[in-house]
């Protein structure tokens, strides 16, 4: 009987610990948020008396320090190849101490993930309305905020707050980024990225492998294939073995690496549509009758996926392409079974990157796009729109500290350039410190700008013009040049010949293509772009590999049209936001 | 001693059934539950309206189907020809090796089996090539690709439901056996005529349990497994829904096909039940 009793009680025991312990656990949470939703309401109420006596400053224009100190809280992604010195983190680094020490800001981070997982997380942050005062998110998640009016309006704290250099940042090529952070003329985001052009495809071909065949560098498309076919078949690794392919490509179709994207731009052909992406960054292109039209479903993309049949046909892209990812793509390449690609500008720092060092006698050419015909090619460009932007939540007690933070970060990074908080090197080891701020800009045209001064500090021999940063891609050209192979992608992205010559090349001529739709993502590019999207995918792939004749291409074009396709555009054509 | 369990039950698998309510709301995340626009059945409509919802739904129940009957013989028969092994180690050494690729990750699952099942340089194609039948791209072929997703779930998973039928012929009374022997009975009588009757309560159990899970097809797999180019075949719900809804934001869609998955679920659950009650007399409760 005695025992029982034990038993109830004990049961009845942990049944009220289970309670107390859930009860409390929700408490904590609440608290937590209420505590950095408004900074610590305790200490403001504190601070209140006190400020009858000593006053209270707070920055009144773009720079400036709080006194008393504030809190900002945030959230953070970290990409797995940032690395920290010892005693550093995201949370206490060189940045933090800075912000407190000048600004009188503290930056709370109340959670970090790997940036692979932060979309999701955010979106749970989203869900649970417990929103950091600012905070990254992408161009989606930034409609839905507006929507649900949970965000602040900046646009006079931009006015006020933003320094010269931000607003320069942030203008910069025409206002484009400004104007897609704008939503019903309030500013309801700073840009965290766009502008650039840098994404447009240069075609990169293996040099020796070129020589091998006999080939020169291609002038049209029709030389572009001629080399697919011709390191396909003529052995151009000469190892006596029919194992090489002539044009890399994954399932991805579309992408800065092993993309088609340069390949259909030679036919006048601009479609875009990333198995992985989103579905809402459509490229549009302007009918005869003034009206955008969809790029994908132009009768030039017929053409082209002809030409892509042909090739696959004869053998000269992996026959497996449908089934492998980027990475994949990228070993096959590495590992000499590929030696052309189309991608954009960072290919010379992955994947080919060590294949100068690691593969005897190997070396790969960067070429600008090639066209068809008489008519020049132009590269499509999709990163002129910002694809993230930074909110501020409406709950923020100090909304313009966002910008104080901004300013900072870029005065560091771009007006009084100093290179112990962009990039550190202790032993063998360089520390990204560009990578810390949690809020940051980009000058679009940087690396461009960078890449003409190296090339003429080159020619010159003089370096004393440049700036600490181009001062190292500088050395690192120079290192490359006195034999040092592991600097092989600084020389391709950097020196004479190299990506941004190309891409300079591009754009001093006009030859950069942009969707000539502005606006965000409309419903129905939301609510069908996904299916659509697989649709496409799946139809590209089984025309290129053959599985489907070319002429289903007019089938997959209608069916586009009837589900969801033309409401898209009709939408797109309402918008007014047609350039 | 309940109690606890039903409390953690309640909190974590009944608290968040209000979230059902998402179905049918135009959801906004910041907005919340209370603060969305309400739509109705709209969700459910739209789901109906785009066409690869029924081929998604076909090959849903295709593949489980036959996950659950591959899932179903595979260990039985495999548990039926080890527990006829007389050598202790060789027993127990099939038994881990069949074992180990249930601790193996999709993930890496997935990496092994691209390169395995690789019609150019894959061991499987090198063998069908000797024996001068065509390859075969596995991976990247519609037609193939369900099988493959049934023979891989297969693979990874067999060693598992050995261990449980292993475990419960072991507790199967050794005296029937003595006795069958005492009556003549040789192995293959004594498997039919007691280790399956004995056996039988088990596979009614995890064929039920399977039942209910026929519309959960395996996220992991085929999410690491498929390629557009197999979309029209190896898509099932779960991987649908994440591309639909999850991927862009659509609560309210992904929340109704899942509301839906459940519903379609229980009806199946409760008819496996009563099947299992009515021909094995068998009952969980």
């Amino acid at each position: 009987m005695a025992a029982k009793k034990v038993k109830v009680w004990a049961l009845v025991t942990l049944m009220l610990i289970l309670v107390t312990v859930t009860a409390c656990s929700n408490n904590k949470g609440n608290e937590g948020s209420k505590a950095s939703d408004s900074p610590s309401p305790s200490k403001s109420a504190s601070a209140s008396p006190a400020e009858s006596e000593t006053k209270e400053t707070v920055p009144d224009g773009p720079t400036g320090k709080y006194d008393p100190p504030i809190e900002v809280s945030t959230v953070r992604s970290i990409n797995a190849g940032v690395k920290f010195q010892e005693g550093d983190s995201l949370d206490s680094n060189i940045w933090t101490k800075d912000f407190e020490s000048t600004l009188g800001i503290k930056v709370i981070n109340k959670w970090k993930v790997s940036d692979q997982q932060y979309q999701n997380k955010m979106a749970v942050t989203m869900a649970s309305g417990d929103l950091p005062d600012f905070m990254l998110v992408d161009a989606q998640q930034f409609q839905i905020l507006v929507q649900a009016d949970t965000i602040a309006d900046l646009t006079d704290t931009y006015a006020k707050y933003a320094s010269d250099l931000t607003k320069k940042s942030i203008e910069e090529g025409g206002g484009l980024r400004l104007k897609a952070s704008t939503v019903n003329g309030k500013i309801m985001g700073i840009p965290a990225d766009g502008g650039g052009r840098d994404d447009a495809h240069s075609l990169y071909i293996r040099t020796d492998w070129l020589k091998n065949v006999g080939l020169e560098p291609p002038k049209t498309m029709d030389d572009v294939i001629n080399i697919a076919l011709a390191f396909t078949k003529n052995d151009p690794d000469k190892n006596g073995k029919n194992d090489t392919y002539g044009l890399s490509l994954d399932m991805n179709l579309f992408n800065g690496w092993s993309g088609l994207e340069g390949f259909f731009n030679g036919y006048h052909a601009y479609p875009f549509n990333p198995t992985k992406g989103t579905a809402t960054n459509l490229n549009f292109v302007k009918g005869s009758d003034g009206k955008a039209a969809w790029a994908d479903v132009q009768p030039e993309v017929k053409t082209a996926l002809g030409k892509l049949q042909e090739l696959f046909k004869a053998g000269a892209i992996y026959p497996e392409f449908s089934v492998i990812d980027g990475v994949k793509s990228g070993e096959l390449v590495t590992s000499n079974k590929v030696g052309m690609a189309y991608g954009a500008f960072w290919v010379p720092t992955w994947p080919i990157n060590n294949m100068k060092k690691d593969v005897p006698g190997s070396d790969w050419g960067v070429y600008p796009i090639v066209s068809a015909d008489d008519k020049p090619a132009m590269a499509q460009s999709t990163g002129g729109l910002p694809s993230k932007y930074y909110v501020v939540s409406k709950k923020a007690k100090n909304p313009e500290a966002a910008f104080i933070l901004l300013n900072r970060v870029m005065d560091k990074l771009y007006g009084n350039f100093d290179i112990n908080y962009h990039t550190v090197t202790a032993g063998d080891v360089s520390y990204g410190l560009h990578m810390y701020p949690p809020i940051g800009g980009v000058f679009a045209e940087k690396n461009q700008e960078a890449a003409y001064a190296v090339q003429e500090a080159v020619k010159n021999n003089d370096a004393s013009k440049l700036n600490e940063e181009q001062k190292q891609y500088y050395d690192q050209v120079v290192k490359y040049k006195e034999g040092d192979l592991s600097m092989w992608a600084s020389d391709k992205l950097w020196s004479t010949g190299g990506v941004f010559e190309v891409l300079g090349q591009y754009k001093k001529n006009n030859r950069i293509f942009q969707s000539v739709y502005t606006g965000n993502p409309t419903p129905t590019m939301v609510a069908k772009g996904p299916s659509l999207r697989d649709e496409q995918v799946r139809t590209f792939t089984s025309i290129i590999m053959g599985g489907q004749s070319i002429d289903y291409f007019d089938e997959w074009v209608t069916k586009w049209m009837d589900s969801g396709g033309k409401d898209i555009l009709e939408e797109v054509n309402a918008s007014g936001q047609i350039q | 001693m309940l109690l606890p369990g039903l409390i953690l039950v309640l909190l974590f698998c009944y608290g968040p059934m209000a979230g059902i309510l998402i179905a049918f709301q135009n959801y906004i995340p910041v907005k919340g539950i209370t603060g969305s626009e309400w739509v109705g059945l709209e969700h459910f409509r739209y789901v109906y309206s785009l066409p690869e919802t029924m081929t998604v739904f076909r090959n849903t129940v295709v593949i489980a189907s036959m996950k659950i009957v591959g899932g179903l013989f595979a260990p039985l028969i495999t548990a039926l020809l080890l527990n006829e092994i007389g050598k202790r180690l060789f027993k127990r050494s099939v038994q881990t090796i069949i074992y180990m690729p249930h601790f193996l990750s999709w993930v890496i699952m997935a990496g092994i089996l691209l390169d395995v099942l690789s019609p150019t340089t894959g061991i499987v194609n090198a063998f069908l090539d000797w024996l001068g039948i065509t390859k075969v791209f596995f991976l990247g072929n519609a037609d193939w690709f369900p099988y493959v997703l049934v023979g891989t779930d297969i693979l990874k998973e067999f060693g598992f439901g050995t261990i449980v039928y292993l475990a419960a012929i072991t507790g199967i009374n050794p005296a029937l056996y003595e006795a069958a022997v005492l009556d003549g009975a040789n192995r293959w009588k004594q498997t039919l005529h007691i280790t399956i009757p004995g056996i039988v309560p088990i596979i009614v159990l995890l064929l039920t349990l399977g039942l209910g899970n026929v519309l959960n097809a395996g996220f992991d797999q085929v999410f690491n497994l498929y390629s557009p180019s197999v979309y029209s075949t190896g898509d099932i719900l779960d991987t649908y829904v994440y591309r639909i809804g999850l991927g862009n934001g659509q609560y309210g869609v992904a929340t109704a096909v899942g509301l839906f998955k459940s519903v379609i679920s229980l009806v199946l659950i409760s008819v496996s039940y009563l099947l299992a009650y009515r021909l094995a007399n068998y009952r969980i409760f």
